[in-house]
């Protein structure tokens, strides 16, 4: 596909969202049968799957920490995600963000209640189209709370970006690709704490201030859909539904 | 002054309180606030806060009667899976409650891997380092019938207040049952099907364990499948 | 791998069950815990199927890509089938490269496709001794509670019969080129019994497995036998004219 000339025409995007719209939701929680806890979510055409395992036995031995549970997670895309085949198995990228990602659930976990003890995030990609990586901590936050490993708070995340000048919510990969900036943003958003924050592009100050603005928004919404979910988890249907 | 009410469904970071509350479970402070640390049911009494889990893996405490299955030996006794992300240690004076000559005896003869034991949490130090005791009247080795695995935060629910749920279980199944706070139960029953129905009865129990009138659900379910014959 | 642990009792469970002619969930013998495929699941892919099998879950991405053939076949595509055994599916399961299981997995979902000839790989060439289609078929298994091969194989199938052609000039088939179902039936060996589709717990306590791979006609594709027990050629015999019968019953949901 080429660059098309704009990509906000008439305060519309591509898609035909306003600049400060989150594209379509679902959270669900308890979606596997094996893991602890885990969470599917759909945002836009993303297919994202978290799962937690923990507080587990913590292997290899010589990592154990002595007072406190150790938080590892892993970020894995599906070959068939995205429209060239991935190989599979981690790559560079896959690295990062699987350290990002654990650095910004690891502040609301309760680690020190669990000594020696490991917790493991496993995010899947399934399907991918943008914000893969703060899906994914949205999945994941979810799973780890729907496992029941006591957090402070749960965590949202959201990417938002600039393009055409304009201050975007929630970037498609046409955005991601054509736009000047992408800025995944994750908080806690009880005490409105940034634990996760990238960026690539160009913003000026005033730019960024209002990027981080946008962020919050759309993270609050987020935020909802995610304890709607963890509740709708634990709500007795009388047709058992799997 | 409390955000909540009583048995509601909270999620973590949930603000359920603010004020000199005492925090029993599933919850923390900031300064004067107390939010919920877990997905759970409020349970507030009087000035007592607590949040029931309605997740979780076990962790040992003293006290509890755990059902380990043994995944290892070692010189002077056993190695047990709880179901938790720790283990339990079970020295053999702790089973046999006499002094054993480890040089003469082969201790695998009490016990030995896969083998399924009824034990009691002796201690358990900082390090989570977990010490069982299993010589008491009511514990020891199982044998035959039938292990389930449940989540270990709905085993207060297969009790239940003064252990009317047990009670209910048992007598309208005939079977016996043993409870592992880790989330193990053990089924004996001569009959094959009450024991299966048994299964039923405690997976409706997960399932529904933050619902009400659920001991009289259980029992008209187990009534049913007595009268019923089988499924 | 780390190993499920089986308590003593768990197992003496199963096994008297089995010698009952009963299991653990109150199946039948002969009988296939309840299968949902869902087509299409993901769109990057060419074809997809996200099949339930019971409790397990497999999610199966089939893409074309271009790719030079080998030298033998100049103008032939080439399947490649991989498969995964997500760390997040069992807490058995490790990140890495694909162990022996995984392996296995992958090769008999292959062997079946390929024996059966399932894919006319003869018209997947796009310049002859230079590029040819290679069609890669990705399991990604979500949930493990037993039974791995006969979801994956279900979902590898049902995604091919689903693919849609790349919209590329260098396309020229009206569709893609397949044209059998081969289905696999595992049948494992339980004291002495032989059950179809066995659930995780029955999977640990079996003495062995055998998988039996048939296309509409009965013929056989592939076979594997796994685990470290023995197999009576009368056993065989029985468990062939199982996977036929079942084979049948499954193939409905390749649609």
């Amino acid at each position: 596909m080429e660059k098309p000339e704009r990509l906000i025409v008439d305060g519309k995007r591509l898609d035909g969202r306003a600049p400060d719209e989150l594209r379509p939701l679902k959270i669900k929680a308890g979606v596997l049968k094996r893991a602890d806890g885990s969470a599917y979510v759909e945002l836009g055409r993303n297919k994202i799957l978290a799962a937690v395992y923990g507080p587990r036995e913590m292997h290899p031995r010589h990592l154990q920490q002595p007072d406190t549970a150790v938080l590892r997670c892993r970020y894995n895309m599906a070959p068939f995600s995205v429209e060239e085949r991935k190989r599979p198995g981690p790559d560079r990228r896959s690295v990062e963000i699987s350290k990002v990602a654990r650095e910004a659930l690891e502040p609301v976990v309760f680690l020190e209640l669990y000594p020696r003890a490991a917790i493991d995030v496993f995010i899947e990609v399934l399907q991918a189209d943008a914000g893969t990586r703060t899906t994914g901590i949205t999945a994941a936050a979810v799973a780890l709370a729907d496992a029941g490993i006591p957090m402070r708070d749960l965590v949202a995340a959201v990417a938002v970006g600039k393009v055409d000048d304009t201050i975007v919510l929630d970037l498609t990969s046409e955005e991601d690709q054509w736009g000047t900036t992408d800025m995944p943003v994750a908080i806690m958003p009880r005490k409105k704490l940034i634990t996760l924050l990238q960026m690539d592009g160009h913003f000026t100050g005033e730019e960024f201030k209002q990027a981080l603005a946008l962020a919050f928004k759309g993270c609050e919404q987020i935020y909802e859909a995610q304890k709607l979910a963890l509740k709708e988890r634990y709500s007795v249907k009388h047709e058992e539904e799997r | 002054m409390l955000h909540v009410q009583n048995r509601e469904l909270v999620v973590p970071g949930q603000l359920l309180a603010e004020g000199g509350y005492v925090i029993r479970q599933g919850a923390f402070r900031e300064g004067d606030r107390i939010y919920s640390s877990v997905v759970g049911l409020a349970d507030l009494h009087g000035q007592e806060i607590r949040v029931i889990p309605l997740q979780g893996r076990y962790i040992p405490k003293r006290g509890d009667i755990v059902i380990g299955v043994v995944i290892d030996t070692h010189y002077s006794g056993w190695i047990l899976d709880l179901n938790s992300p720790y283990v339990g240690n079970l020295f053999v004076s702790d089973l046999l409650r006499r002094k054993v000559d480890l040089l003469r005896e082969d201790i695998t003869k009490y016990l030995d891997i896969g083998d399924v034991v009824v034990a009691q949490v002796k201690e358990v130090d900082e390090l989570m380092r977990v010490q069982l005791e299993a010589g008491e009247p009511g514990l020891g080795k199982v044998e035959g019938g039938k292990l389930v695995e449940i989540v270990p935060a709905k085993i207060p629910r297969v009790i239940g207040r003064k252990g009317s749920m047990l009670n209910t279980l048992q007598s309208v199944s005939g079977c016996r049952l043993k409870v592992g706070q880790n989330g193990r139960v053990m089924i004996w029953g001569e009959d094959q099907r009450m024991v299966n129905a048994v299964v039923e009865a405690l997976l409706t129990i997960e399932r529904e364990a933050h619902t009400s009138g659920l001991t009289d659900r259980v029992r008209a379910m187990l009534e049913k499948l007595k009268s019923e014959g089988g499924k | 791998m780390m190993y499920e642990i089986v308590s003593t009792v768990k197992r003496d469970y199963i096994v008297d069950l089995a010698r009952q002619g009963k299991r653990v969930d109150g199946r039948a013998l002969d009988q296939y815990r309840e299968i949902s495929v869902d087509k299409n699941f993901v769109e990057p892919a060419e074809g997809s199927a996200l099949v339930k099998l019971g409790n397990t879950q497999v999610l199966v991405g089939v893409k074309l890509e271009r790719v030079e053939p080998f030298p033998d076949e100049p103008s032939s595509g080439v399947l490649i089938v991989n498969a995964e055994l997500l760390p997040l599916a069992s807490p058995t399961f490790e990140p890495g490269p694909p162990d022996e299981n995984a392996i296995e997995l992958a090769r008999v979902v292959d062997r079946g496709i390929r024996e059966s000839k399932a894919i006319d790989l003869e018209k997947l060439g796009i310049k002859p001794g230079e590029e040819v289609w290679a069609v890669f078929v990705d399991i990604h298994v979500l949930d493990h509670d037993g039974n791995l091969i006969d979801a994956s194989a279900l979902g590898a199938i049902s995604a091919l019969w689903s693919m849609k052609p790349p919209d590329v000039e260098d396309w020229k088939l009206p569709e893609f080129p397949i044209s059998k179902k081969p289905v696999a039936v595992t049948i494992a060996k339980v004291n002495e019994r032989l059950m179809v589709d066995p659930c995780l717990d029955e999977e640990n306590v079996m003495e062995a497995r055998v998988t039996i791979t048939t296309t509409e006609d009965g013929s056989i594709c592939a076979i594997q036998k796994g685990g470290v027990g023995c197999f009576t050629l009368e056993e065989l015999e029985r468990a062939y004219e199982l996977a036929r019968a079942k084979a049948g019953e499954l193939r409905k949901f390749v649609g």
